[in-house]
């Protein structure tokens, strides 16, 4: 269910005034200083992947902390928006603990994973970045191939009959579109009619969110959905929109924020309270049924980094150990499809992720920015390693050691990444399929994470 | 530890009162202000330094500029009285129309703040016209955007094509940046620069009003 949805809304709207500058750098910016300190949390980089229930547990009491006496900001109302704690405890407690997603043969459980847990990930596989128009059915295609996958959200449109995609303007309702449509059916083409969508992330805006619900021809009450907030600790109306259409829509809600290393929330202590912190926002402020985690690096805009992966590991613990809430965690990768960087950082974001107790949600190359540079392989690599990883029952310490040796091969490149190949260029367009030389680079390195202690399962 | 040390440490600390309080205590002295300008520049430099080695985070960064901001705005009297105020140039900066996004377009603003820009800020969400009838009632010299989706980015764009209507195109540079963004985008979209982070942005500043 929602979470007291209309309570919601009307705390949207008599929370106290605040001017925005004031509420971020007046209450939370001092608050994750002064919790980081109370709590005496300590990054340290010789564990990217730490084995300390003792920190994930005091995260996680910084976390709650935070959200409660912080609050979070209405942009819209200029409103701070506050729980209780009994209102905290009671919408943690009468969360799922699982979803039933997608339909018929498709359908799967998207469900809370513990500290490492011998149950594989759910992976939904995403490349978070814009394509050609005319190549996008096959990209879809070439996603849903993917025997693994659990469910996807698909590439990204950035034009629709030719015109540019911009927010708010018309086009972004007819790129809504022409994504739903495209993805279902791709869907049905592959056999898998229904197959768990996140969808569209080719829109921002709530109208165009909205316009795309239909069981028919686009998003089902079966599919998931998602209220994205970046800047720090807000909300406006048109999150609320959202939040409240997929709610009374039927479907499954999912918040979507990555904290920003070096940004508001400090290093990365603060970053990892306030990824943590966010579950809560998600689920109570937008309802949702899962939170999807992408917090990243200021400079390079990727979480494959050494500090990046102390956090993704960090607040994956604090929530896989303290609550029953459905998390996972969303790749950012610096380098581009067909080198063998994007490889290991595809590796070291699924290992340190899987141990830690989350999902999967990989993996976006090239610092995410970079137009058709993305490709299903560098997602099979990351779901290939979750299973294997979760299958052995790899412990935290195995996970840091492998961590360690994959962040050696990689990590004085990520100031400078190679950008690589376009799925253009590293699949066959017309078959939807990897060329050779791509495959046998694949099958290389997946010698190589072998060879470091990765039990695959085929 | 003299008084003009005094201030310059409480810059780097980002202590705003301690800053304006030291600030009005040597109008009292008798302080070379050109030296004090060029302490005061030396240590933001320092704070931007580690701030780019993320040895200090944005909020450390953002205390120091709003500290020299109200040490500027203290000493501005005796610096014009003196024929010292410089006016390096000044910029109006923001998110385009659908974007909610600031925290980009915030350290820019702090960055290019505490290196003597003077900063029209318009927030988010601001249509094309917005920036540029901001440019042109505050006579700025660049334009500058900060989008963080992909469906904002068009809004680059629309800026330079709306000053290409107002037949005023040649009258300010405009810069973009952003996570998305990047500098092939800038290129087509017809932007005179971009810069894959805010120190670099504020690298490319200084060529154009060089230019």
């Amino acid at each position: 269910m929602a979470y007291r949805l209309w309570q919601v809304m009307e705390k949207s709207k008599t929370g106290p005034i605040m001017e925005e500058k004031e509420f971020l750098q007046k209450h939370l910016v001092p608050k994750i200083a002064e919790l980081v300190k109370k709590y005496n949390i300590k990054y340290d980089p010789k564990n990217p992947v730490p084995a300390d229930d003792e920190l994930a547990d005091k995260v996680w009491a910084a976390a709650k902390e935070l959200f409660l006496e912080v609050g979070v900001y209405n942009q819209d109302t200029n409103r701070v928006i506050y729980f209780t704690e009994d209102e905290v405890n009671e919408a943690l407690y009468s969360a799922p603990s699982e979803h039933l997603v997608g339909e018929g043969k498709d359908a799967r459980i998207f469900g809370h994973r513990k500290v490492e847990d011998e149950r594989p990930p759910f992976v939904i596989y995403s490349p978070d970045i814009t394509y050609d128009e005319q190549d996008f059915l096959s990209i879809c295609l070439a996603y849903l191939k993917e025997p693994l996958l659990d469910g996807i959200c698909a590439p990204v449109l950035e034009q629709y009959m030719g015109m540019k995609i911009t927010s708010g303007h018309p086009a972004e309702l007819g790129g809504c579109l022409h994504h739903a449509m495209s993805l279902r059916e791709a869907a049905r083409l592959v056999g898998r009619p229904g197959v768990f969508f996140v969808a569209v992330g080719s829109a921002e805006s709530d109208a165009a969110q909205i316009h795309v619900s239909d069981p028919a021809w686009g998003i089902r009450p079966s599919d998931g959905r998602l209220v994205g907030s970046i800047t720090e600790f807000m909300t406006n109306n048109a999150m609320l929109n959202k939040a409240a259409h997929y709610q009374q829509y039927g479907s499954f809600g999912g918040s979507l924020t990555g904290a920003i290393f070096g940004g508001y929330a400090g290093g990365a202590e603060g970053t990892a309270i306030l990824e943590t912190a966010y579950h809560l926002k998600g689920l109570i402020v937008h309802q949702c049924q899962y939170q999807q985690n992408f917090p990243f690096h200021l400079k390079h805009g990727s979480n494959t980094t050494r500090e990046l992966l102390w956090v993704v590991s960090v607040y994956s613990q604090a929530i896989a150990r303290n609550t029953h809430l459905v998390q996972d965690s969303n790749g950012f990768a610096n380098a581009g499809p067909g080198t063998d960087m994007l490889y290991y950082e595809s590796a070291a974001h699924s290992i340190a992720s899987t141990v830690s107790g989350a999902n999967l949600w990989e993996m976006a190359p090239c610092q995410n920015k970079h137009h058709n540079r993305g490709t299903p392989l560098e997602a099979r690599f990351c779901a290939e390693i979750g299973h294997a990883v979760a299958r052995q029952k790899m412990s935290r310490e195995e996970a840091n050691e492998i961590v360690n040796k994959l962040l050696a091969k990689y990590e004085d490149q990520v100031a400078d990444p190679p950008l690589g190949k376009t799925y253009q260029e590293v699949y066959d367009v017309l078959r939807s399929e990897p060329h050779q030389e791509y495959l046998d680079q694949y099958y290389r390195i997946k010698e190589e994470l072998a060879q470091m202690g990765i039990k695959f399962p085929f | 530890m003299s008084s003009v040390e005094k201030l310059t440490q409480a810059v780097m600390n980002g202590e705003v009162e301690e800053a304006e309080k030291l600030a009005n205590a040597v109008l009292e002295e008798d302080v070379d202000f050109k030296a004090l300008i060029e302490k005061l520049g030396d240590a933001m430099s320092e704070v931007g330094d580690k701030f780019e080695k993320f040895e200090v985070f944005l909020p450390e960064m953002i205390g120091a500029a709003d500290a020299m901001m109200k040490v500027m705005e203290v000493i501005q009297p005796k610096l014009q009285e003196q024929g010292l105020e410089e006016k390096k140039g000044k910029v109006v900066m923001g998110a385009p129309a659908g974007d909610m996004h600031e925290i980009g377009k915030d350290i820019f603003k702090t960055i290019l703040s505490g290196n003597g820009y003077e900063i029209v800020d318009l927030g988010y969400d601001n249509s094309a016209l917005t920036f540029v009838n901001a440019a042109v009632e505050n006579k700025a010299d660049i334009i500058a955007i900060s989008a963080l989706m992909t469906t904002t980015m068009p809004g680059v764009g629309e800026v330079v094509e709306v000053l290409q209507n107002k037949g005023v195109r040649d009258q300010y540079k405009v810069i973009a940046g952003g996570a998305p963004t990047y500098q092939e985008w800038a290129d087509e979209v017809g932007a005179d620069g971009w810069a894959p982070d805010a120190f670099q942005g504020l690298q490319l500043v200084e060529r154009l009003m060089k230019n």
